[in-house]
């Protein structure tokens, strides 16, 4: 409890911890069916309760089948509760993305084992009360089952002959953020760790790989099976718990025999290959650290198949099986040791440490981002290191303008949530599984930037320094017995690693903290200047831009960088309020008669042609922020011969870059010049060289009225890469020199964009492409040229030019162009090859498909998506699918193709591998069929129902696919309702005021209920929708103020927090805050002292069962009606809900009690009058922790009569059998589970998988 | 007995005096050689200064000599000086040899061969006259030609396999010009992803045998080849269904494929081919 109440004072959030710490966990998995894909095992948790009158227990669990619960040797009932099934009830016709967010954020909460949540509530047998009061060990031992998971745990089982084990088999969990409760109960937070015993046994043949220490292996008798003992003894979340089973090859790392290795069958090779490079990785972080990998052992395991490419557990990772290759690839070896690199990152911060609650997480992808990027300092270089900061730089800087802040701690300083403006309307950012996944991404390479900017205020020494004192207080703590407060050290939480940082640093960090993890946007510069000669001054303006979204204004220091003929120099400007220009004095007089070297930012000296230079001024380039020390996008003016002498002087690849991007904007000579002396430049950075390729282009065609001599580049690749004596033949392979290899392989792309005055590609150009294709020789050499293979395919594409159409034609062979006929003959000829002798990942494939829905784009080639379709199928690799899926996408938008969005779609549920499903969604999401301003045929009614069935009910095994269904639906339809549904009747309007406010329906008349909606729809404006919320809930406030009176629990008032004003600007809140008004309203309407406790249900949850119950009732068409009716009874008094919602609550219990055999009578009353004690005494505690599941049943008492009719039914069935045997409770249990088969909706089945309530 | 005899006297009377006979049929073969071999004995009878001799001691000194004969002493025996050379068996119709071309002298028989014997051949086929076809050295041409004839084997064995198997099209109304083959799934898609082609392998094996180092990736990779898999190219039937085999897409056309692709090279890497093209075959990794 300390615990928790210290986390609520730093967080001000938490209302309600867990009432217990698990300390140990056994989880023992003894049948794995791979046929059918099942499995079946038991989890035995040891826990502490941590308060006295702890009688409930909640768990997470997902998805399992839980057959039996036992609490120290003692059956234990429970309820199996998961409000995130299905977010919203089905009958709700208004389609509306706001109402949804909210409910599912609140259904997530509901949840949320952070706040002491869970699906899974158990009740403690009340012969063990005395014993918990005495805050004694229970134990709490679990039988459950798990078929044919949809997520959590994914099986790969190819349809070959064989075993399992020839097969290559295999199963591995995985999920986005603390996903486990999908495959085991646990209390499946980063927060609760506990020590592991795993248990797996599986076919003789197959290996298990999870956390922790391999203790043993056991055969079965029959020598068929064998259990694999690992024992994790590092405290450790079930959040980071993992499992891979499969037939793996196994390899010791050489280099250091702790670390194990796994493929796949006949992957070996590549996997020594592969991993030959990870002990240098572990030597750099441990070197850095001074802090020795903190598990005794590391498992890496590649698979197939797999959910993200790189996912961290404790002492194990999961790679996808793709990133395995061999020493001939060049461009995937560099990918391949970074994601390695990541991953062990992440060993050390995410998985040995973990966070205190969701708003820490930032910390912790920022520390293992951060050390990440020290890694590839080291190994790649700073330039590579420097470019990747500035490539993320301007990812973050993109989306924030385009999308929306990144917000990295929500809910620091402190109260309430912030009134933050919600930077994403769509989406609530207060829990992980409600994000988008892009958010998600974003978030990740903010948090990992803004521990760079840490770094440049308190110096890399400083930074290390906190990391190992983190370390190293986590590695104390975690070879502590169990004591919770030790074992929290192990958990990394905002504020605790800023106190760490002051003490180190001894400096206040705060206003950097402030700016950039307390505050979403970014700051946007614009950067002017003029030269005063008289006073040898320069004058600076630098404007922001902090009104614009996604932007935010900044004060503070920025530094900038002036190259004068002199030297370079400093400046550090502060940015303030009011002033914009800034005074700079030059050093130097414009001296350009004497000849002299200009001394650079480096030291170096060089010679330069400083004729270009205006004669007046000294100055030859200006940078703003060179550092990077601000998330910024800067706007820079200066002359085209200042970014002339800055691409060829300056030393810095991102000012290379810069001044690239800004050469685009001078088509002159000068800048062709410029741009082919880097070129040629062996000392300049490749990647630097490739993007003055693509600007070359386009220079060359903003010139082409003026363009002299061979098409642009085309001169250098010929004296580059192609032989001396014939120069239309380039040189056999050779990639020995990986620099001059990634421009060979980008100048051909990059000239294939060149275009003449009619804007076609020069013949010229394209002929060279083809030369290069027919005289490409690989046979001496080192490396496979399958990439660039590819990207002379993509050459080709580039050269494409949209068909001239002689009035709408129909594209035949006839009238194809014969340039077209050439690129379509090496098309063929290398997706035809690639069958024979495929590439390494298919690049040639995924190039030819792409260069193919080119063709079709621009009218070459009848456009037709069943090529595409056919690739796209399952048993294809994933990067053909990708590609085949993107172009099927594409077709989908441009052909405005009903059929193939269905098609998608249907793909988006069916389809096995979770990264495809997900990848569809985001690539509809990127290239949507339509938008939410346009018209379009395909939006109607009928897509508006399966997405939202998608994302309400048919995505519940999978967060991110959800959330990717939540962000593929505002970008079709937005936030209110979607315009292409009829308009809602008025007997409808009730619905949609659900949602702000129950109270409306009944006190505002509908005219003006009309009116309202009206004004929430047109603009989805969260503003709008904040400002009309505080009435309503100023009148839900009143309401519930009045009825509290006349209630009798006077301790309850302590805990409703509803008489304290609420937040504007969180509509989150003010939906929980009136449902729980509804709640409020209703039962003490009742007037039924039994229902009393329906008070300290969460608030949320409350309202969360409520839609559950009603799902888990059958229902009837007719449901849909009665729901208003309903609500409005609810509100109105004289409806006394009471009448309905006595004989509704009880069922559940009426199973459960009579097995416990407490010898209670099936009457209703009697169960009530057995039900109050407990209730009383966690009434006492509960101020904090809201624990009453039970509490949740009077949440459906306002069903209608049909489920009433219903629960009568099924309560006489209860007499009959009550002296039987348990397991005819079990099948009514299951019965009861059935029941919303016959509900319509897809939530329905699922809930029916998982039971909402068994013996 | 007497079989044995024979067979005795033969190998003795060939070694002597040539197996002229030897090829005739069987009682031919019988008759000819007791005959020579009376004329054997008659003649050393003559050697050793007899003028006549009675036909039943000819033949005991016949059968004598085919049961009691010393091989080893035979060649010093038969370069004796006062030896008597048995003449030639008058051969019928003996055909006179045109001599079309003659160059230079022939060569003698050296004195151990009896004189009817064959003569050896004209000089002139002695002589090695090496040629070549013109070496091409035009690099350019060189480059054409690998080039141009790489494309053609590729085209036109994906023609054939485009026209033997399913196809798709970018145009509906015609299927033969630019025929795709049909894209088929993968039970196993990552395996034919992942591992490197055996084109690529033998390209390694060939740019890296300097290097050899343990790491060559290419001894554990299992691949099989069996002669029975080769036979599926020309029957022309449907690939076998895929197994975990790397190269399940098609095993013996691959394999053809690299070895073709090797061949069009200016240099001859025939012998390549046949001996050394194939990774040793199947060692797989025991696990």
């Amino acid at each position: 409890m300390d615990r928790g109440a210290w986390r609520a004072t730093v967080h001000g959030v938490t209302e309600c911890t867990r009432l217990s710490d698990s300390h140990f966990q056994v989880v023992c998995i003894n049948n794995i069916n791979f046929q059918r894909k099942s499995v079946v095992g038991f989890v035995e948790l040891t826990i502490f309760p941590t308060v006295a009158n702890l009688n409930r227990i909640k768990l997470n669990s997902k998805q399992c089948r839980i057959y039996r619960v036992r609490i120290n040797d003692l059956e234990a009932a429970f309820i199996y509760n998961d409000p995130t099934l299905e977010v919203c009830h089905s009958e709700s016709k208004q389609r509306n993305l706001n109402y949804f967010s909210n409910a599912y954020a609140a259904a997530v909460s509901a949840v949320d084992p952070d706040a002491g949540n869970g699906e899974l509530c158990i009740k403690v047998p009340s012969e063990l009360w005395k014993h918990v009061d005495e805050l004694k060990v229970l134990k709490i031992h679990i039988n459950f089952s798990l078929d044919q998971p949809k997520g959590g745990l994914h099986f790969v089982v190819p349809s070959v002959e064989g075993s399992m084990a020839e097969r290559g088999a295999h199963v591995f969990s995985c999920g986005y953020q603390n996903s486990t409760r999908f495959w085991f109960p646990c209390v499946d937070s980063y927060s609760e760790l506990c020590t592991w015993k795993l248990e797996f046994t599986v076919d003789a043949a197959m290996v298990a790989v999870s956390n922790g220490d391999l203790v043993e292996t056991v055969y079965t008798h029959d020598m068929r099976k064998k259990t694999f003992h690992y024992m994790l003894t590092i405290p450790t979340s079930a959040s980071n718990i993992s499992l891979a089973i499969g037939p793996f090859e196994i390899l010791v790392d050489p280099y250091m025999h702790e670390v194990t290795h796994f493929c796949l069958p006949q992957l070996l090779p590549l996997l020594k290959h592969t991993t030959s490079y990870l002990h240098e990785v572990f030597e750099f972080y441990e070197e850095i650290l001074t802090c020795r990998y903190p598990y005794s052992c590391f498992k890496t395991v590649f698979i197939d198949e797999a959910y993200v490419e790189v996912a961290a557990y404790a002492s194990m990772s999961i790679f996808s099986t793709n990133l395995l290759h061999s020493a001939m690839i060049i461009d995937e070896t560099p990918l391949t040791r970074r994601c390695l690199a990541q991953s062990l990152a992440q060993q050390f911060f995410g998985c040995f440490i973990s966070r205190m609650s969701w708003s820490d997480e930032w910390v912790l992808k920022g520390i293992s981002g951060y050390i990440y990027g020290l890694w590839m300092k080291k190994t790649f270089g700073v330039n590579e290191y420097r470019h990747w900061i500035k490539e993320e730089l301007d990812k973050i800087v993109a989306y924030e303008l385009k999308t929306g802040g990144v917000l990295l701690h929500p809910m620091f300083g402190g109260g309430k949530e912030k009134d933050n403006p919600a930077p994403h309307p769509h989406f609530s950012i207060k829990h992980p599984h409600t994000l988008s996944w892009e958010y998600y991404t974003m978030f990740q390479c903010k948090a990992h930037l803004v521990m760079r900017l840490i770094e440049n205020r308190i110096s890399m020494e400083f930074m290390l320094q906190v990391f190992n004192k983190l370390l190293s207080l986590a590695s104390t703590a975690s070879s502590q017995k169990f004591q919770s407060h030790m074992w929290s050290q192990m958990l990394v939480s905002t504020s605790g690693f800023l106190k760490s940082i002051s003490n180190v640093s001894g400096k206040d960090i705060q206003p950097l903290i402030k700016q950039w993890v307390d505050q979403s946007g970014v700051v946007k510069f614009y950067g002017s200047f003029a030269f005063n000669r008289k006073r040898n001054v320069l004058e600076l303006e630098i404007k922001q831009d902090y009104t614009s979204p996604g932007t935010q204004k900044y004060v503070g220091p920025l530094k900038v960088t002036v190259q004068e003929l002199d030297g370079s120099f400093n400046h550090t400007l502060q940015i303030e309020e009011n002033s914009l220009k800034h005074d700079i004095p030059c050093h130097s007089k414009s001296r350009r008669n004497k000849k002299k070297k200009i001394p650079l930012m480096n030291g170096e000296e060089v010679d330069m042609d400083l004729s270009a230079m205006d004669a007046d001024s000294p100055l030859l380039w200006i940078r703003i922020d060179p550092d990077m020390a601000v998330l910024r996008k800067v706007d820079s003016e200066q002359a085209d011969f200042m970014w002339q002498y800055q691409l060829r002087y300056e030393r810095d690849v991102v000012a290379q870059q810069e001044a690239i991007s800004a050469l685009e904007r001078f088509p002159t000579p000068a800048s062709r010049l410029a741009l082919t002396d880097v070129l040629e430049q062996e000392q300049c950075f490749y990647r630097v060289r490739m993007a003055a390729c693509f600007c070359l282009a386009k220079i060359a065609n903003s010139m082409v009225s003026t363009w002299t001599g061979p098409p642009a580049m085309k001169s250098l690749f010929t004296r580059m890469f192609c032989c001396k004596t014939c120069p239309n033949i380039v040189k056999t392979n050779n990639f020995m020199s990986f620099q001059s290899y990634f421009l060979q392989k980008t100048m051909p792309v990059a000239m294939a964009l060149l275009r003449d005055v009619h804007n076609l590609c020069p013949k010229e150009v394209l002929t060279f492409i083809l030369d290069l294709i027919k005289y490409n020789d690989n046979r001496k050499n080192k490396f496979s040229d399958n990439y660039y293979r590819a990207e002379m395919i993509d050459a080709l594409a580039n050269s494409v030019t949209p068909a001239v159409s002689v009035n709408n034609e129909v594209r035949t062979l006839d009238n194809l162009n014969p340039d077209v006929r050439l690129i379509l003959e090496e098309i063929t000829r290398f997706l035809n090859m690639e069958k024979l002798l495929p590439s390494y990942r298919h690049t040639i494939t995924v190039s030819c498909l792409r260069a193919i829905r080119v063709l079709q784009k621009n009218g070459h080639v009848p456009s037709d998506p069943s090529l595409f379709k056919s690739y796209a199928e399952y048993g294809h690799f994933v990067d053909i699918r990708i590609a085949a899926l993107e172009a099927v996408v594409d077709y989908t938008k441009v052909d405005r193709s009903y059929e193939e969005l269905q098609w998608l779609l249907t793909m988006v549920q069916n389809d096995p591998v979770p990264y495809v499903r997900h990848k569809i969604l985001n690539m509809l999401t990127k290239n949507p069929p339509f938008t939410k301003s346009m018209e379009s045929p395909l939006c109607n009614e009928a897509l508006v129902d399966q997405l939202w069935k998608l994302m309400n009910s048919g995505t519940s095994h999978d967060w991110r696919l959800r959330c990717g269904a939540v962000d593929l639906y505002f970008t079709l339809f937005g936030l209110s309702r979607p315009s292409c549904l009829p308009l809602p009747e008025l007997g409808l309007v009730l619905n949609l005021k659900e949602k702000k406010a129950v109270l409306n329906p009944t006190i505002i008349p509908e005219a003006i209920a009309g009116n309202q909606e009206a004004a929430v729809n047109p603009s989805s404006h969260t503003q709008l929708v904040g400002f009309q919320n505080p009435e309503d809930d100023h009148l839900a406030k009143e309401a519930s103020c009045n009825m509290s009176a006349h209630q009798q629990g006077v301790k309850r008032k302590a805990d409703t927090p509803l008489g304290s004003p609420l937040e504007p600007g969180q509509i989150l809140e003010k939906n929980e805050d009136s449902s729980k008004v509804k709640l409020k309203i209703r039962f003490s309407s009742s007037q039924d002292e039994e229902e009393i406790d329906m008070d300290t249900v969460h608030d949320s949850q409350a309202f969360i069962s409520h839609h559950l119950n009603m799902l888990e009732r059958p229902s009837t068409p007719g449901l849909s009606k009665y729901r208003p009716a309903n609500s409005r009874s609810a509100l109105i008094p004289q409806h006394s809900a009471g009448c309905d919602g006595t004989p509704t609550t009880k069922p559940q219990w009426n199973m459960e009690l009579p097995r416990k055999g407490t010898g209670i009578h099936v009457s209703v009353s009697h169960l009530e009058g057995k039900e109050q004690p407990p209730l009383e005494m966690s009434v006492h505690t509960a101020a904090a922790a809201p624990l009453s599941v039970f509490g949740k049943e009077p949440a459906s008492s306002k069903h209608s009569e049909h489920h009433h009719h219903h629960h009568h039914e099924h309560k006489k069935k209860k007499k009959k059998h009550k002296h039987k045997h348990k397991h005819k409770h079990r099948r009514d249990g299951r019965e009861r589970g059935r029941g919303p088969l016959a509900f319509p909706s897809p939530a329905g089945g699922r809930s029916a998988r998982s039971p909402s309530l068994s013996d | 007995m007497a079989d044995a005899a024979a067979t005795a006297g033969a190998a003795g009377s060939g070694t002597r005096s040539g197996s002229k006979q030897s090829t005739n049929p069987a009682d031919n073969y019988h008759l000819a050689r007791r005959r020579t071999l009376q004329v054997v004995v008659s003649s050393l009878l003559t050697e050793a200064g007899f003028e006549s001799a009675e036909k039943a001691s000819v033949e005991t000194l016949t059968e004598m000599l085919q049961s009691c004969f010393n091989v080893d002493t035979l060649p010093a025996y038969a370069k004796r000086s006062q030896r008597m050379v048995i003449t030639a068996p008058p051969v019928t119709n003996q055909p006179v040899a045109p001599k079309a071309l003659t160059a230079g002298q022939n060569r003698p028989h050296p004195p151990h061969i009896p004189s009817h014997f064959p003569e050896f051949p004209d000089p002139h086929t002695y002589i090695k006259t090496p040629t070549y076809r013109e070496p091409v050295s035009d690099y350019q041409v060189l480059r054409e030609k690998a080039a141009s004839q790489r494309r053609d084997v590729e085209r036109a064995l994906t023609r054939f396999m485009a026209k033997t198997g399913e196809t798709q099209s970018l145009f509906k109304d015609d299927v033969s010009t630019f025929p795709l083959i049909a894209a088929r799934p993968f039970t196993i898609p990552y395996l034919t992803a992942l591992l490197p082609s055996e084109l690529e392998m033998q390209q390694m094996e060939e740019t890296d045998s300097s290097e050899q180092d343990e790491q060559t990736d290419t001894e554990n990779l299992p691949l099989h080849i069996s002669p029975a898999e080769a036979s599926d190219l020309w029957s022309l039937t449907p690939w076998p269904p895929s197994s975990l085999s790397p190269s399940d897409s098609c095993p013996c056309l691959l394999r053809i494929l690299c070895s073709v692709l090797h061949c069009v090279t200016w240099h001859s890497r025939l012998p390549l081919i046949a001996a050394t093209a194939w990774p040793p075959l199947g060692q797989r990794e025991a696990h």
